[in-house]
């Protein structure tokens, strides 16, 4: 197994969401491009749109340059070594590992600057324009809402097929288990995140409404 | 014909010169097989809403039909029957068991008492409560408690649920098994309207709706949606 680790870093701010998406990838393991192409599809389909698959070796080009991942080949010993070109695998350095915990921590600063930005834009429109919009934002977060049943609590009906699934991950390997408790878990935390988000838009689009009421003389509730 | 119907309802309550509305011009139509759930904000009326939906309390203006019979001239007796409201809070005595619980209602309706615990012990293991017959009612904890609550209204077998708040002091782990339950007895063609102060617990409902000022928002009939009913999960 050889290493090498690319001197030359990129400068600037790493802004493309793919590449932080494959960062983690390559953190959570290490795996070659075309491995790596079908993780991100797994993983973030619903969440990240591609252009095209080339998007995805440019944004390993870019991470390599920035010496946050790095290359490394995989001796293979099967009887087909002789014939196969070994794969370049990819696995973040510690830097990279660093940066991808800091900018998980700053994303928290980004959504903040995202709502006051929506607030602030919401606010420059005459008042019943912006009540208009909150009933649609509304609208829009009821659906989000009521879309949010994790998946395994759709199969699993009642606490007896809760209990199946506990059973049935300790006679698995642990290895599977391990496997499908990490991306069951990945599905509900993110199913939670999304479901808390809405609670508190909706919170926040009541009170919206009520301070645009006001100001165009309707009557706000429990008043 | 359209199962349940809200029509222009509304409702003041009144305590001296103060006055709030509660429904104003609310309508809503519910139709078998739906989960419809009602947010709304602490003191939005959502509770008063499912009240009157069920014939409990009559509105000052407009008509809650069920099955195409205006509620009010029903005398109350789709209660039970055709509209299972489910009461969570627990008003049995200390050594009454569940099982007494779910069988005391259709005693009273003149069901013979082996049919009555037939019906109780199948609706406590349709909603995954068997474990809970023999114990005492104020010995559940908050996911038991809507269990239980569901099985008394299933035993009555109502074409319409009715329930309030059924995951307020439901543990987090348990809240969305209480959900996937909510949603697989809306697969199994009884119809459900709840409501929810958190929006957390809309996950599942084919409509989601939302009551403030006294005005119910969102898709009043399943014809109105925007967005299309989620699939039903296929069996197992």
């Amino acid at each position: 197994m050889a290493a090498k680790l690319v001197a030359d870093r990129g400068t600037g701010a790493l802004r493309s969401p793919v590449s932080w998406a494959l960062l983690g990838l390559v953190i959570q393991r290490p795996s070659y491009g075309y491995e790596l192409v079908q993780r991100f599809e797994r993983t973030f389909a619903d969440a990240l749109d591609l252009s095209s698959l080339s998007q995805i070796y440019t944004a390993l080009d870019t991470l390599q340059r920035r010496s946050l991942i790095e290359e490394f080949t995989v001796d293979d010993e099967s009887p087909h070594a002789v014939v196969r070109q070994p794969k370049p695998h990819y696995r973040a350095t510690a830097e990279g590992v660093r940066h991808y915990e800091q900018w998980l921590v700053g994303q928290i600063h980004e959504e903040r600057r995202r709502s006051r930005l929506f607030a602030r834009q919401l606010s420059v429109l005459p008042p019943r324009t912006a009540l208009g919009i909150v009933e649609r934002c509304e609208r829009a977060c009821l659906d989000e809402a009521r879309d949010a049943l994790p998946a395994t609590a759709r199969s699993g009906r009642s606490r007896a097929a809760a209990g199946d699934a506990r059973s049935a991950s300790a006679t698995a390997s642990e290895g599977e288990a391990a496997s499908e408790g990490a991306s069951g878990l990945s599905d509900r935390l993110l199913c939670e995140e999304g479901r808390l988000a809405v609670e508190a838009r909706l919170a926040w689009l009541e009170y919206a409404r009520r301070e645009l009421s006001a100001l165009v003389g309707e009557r706000a509730p429990g008043r | 014909m359209t199962l349940l119907e809200l029509d222009n309802l509304s409702l003041r309550y009144r305590r001296g010169s103060h006055e709030r509305v509660v429904l104003d011009g609310v309508s809503l139509q519910v139709e078998r097989g739906e989960l419809v759930a009602v947010w709304g904000m602490r003191r939005s009326g959502r509770s008063t809403l499912l009240r009157v939906a069920a014939g409990i309390e009559p509105p000052d203006a407009g008509v809650v039909r069920f099955a195409g019979r205006d509620l009010a001239a029903s005398a109350g007796d789709e209660l039970g029957g055709g509209i299972g409201y489910c009461r969570l809070a627990q008003r049995g005595s200390e050594a009454q068991t569940v099982l007494d619980e779910l069988t005391v209602g259709q005693l009273a309706r003149g069901v013979p008492q082996a049919t009555s615990r037939e019906l109780a012990c199948a609706a406590l293991e349709r909603v995954g409560a068997s474990d809970c017959t023999a114990r005492g009612v104020h010995e559940l904890d908050g996911s038991e408690a809507v269990r239980v609550a569901l099985a008394r209204a299933l035993a009555l077998e109502p074409a319409l649920l009715v329930i309030d708040e059924p995951t307020k002091g439901v543990d987090l782990l348990e809240r969305d098994n209480i959900l996937a339950l909510l949603r697989s007895l809306a697969d199994e063609r009884i119809a459900i309207l709840m409501s929810s102060g958190e929006a957390t617990a809309l996950a599942g409902a084919d409509r989601a709706l939302s009551l403030s000022a006294g005005k119910l928002r969102g898709s009043t009939s399943p014809e109105l949606a925007e967005v299309l009913p989620l699939r039903r999960q296929a069996d197992g």
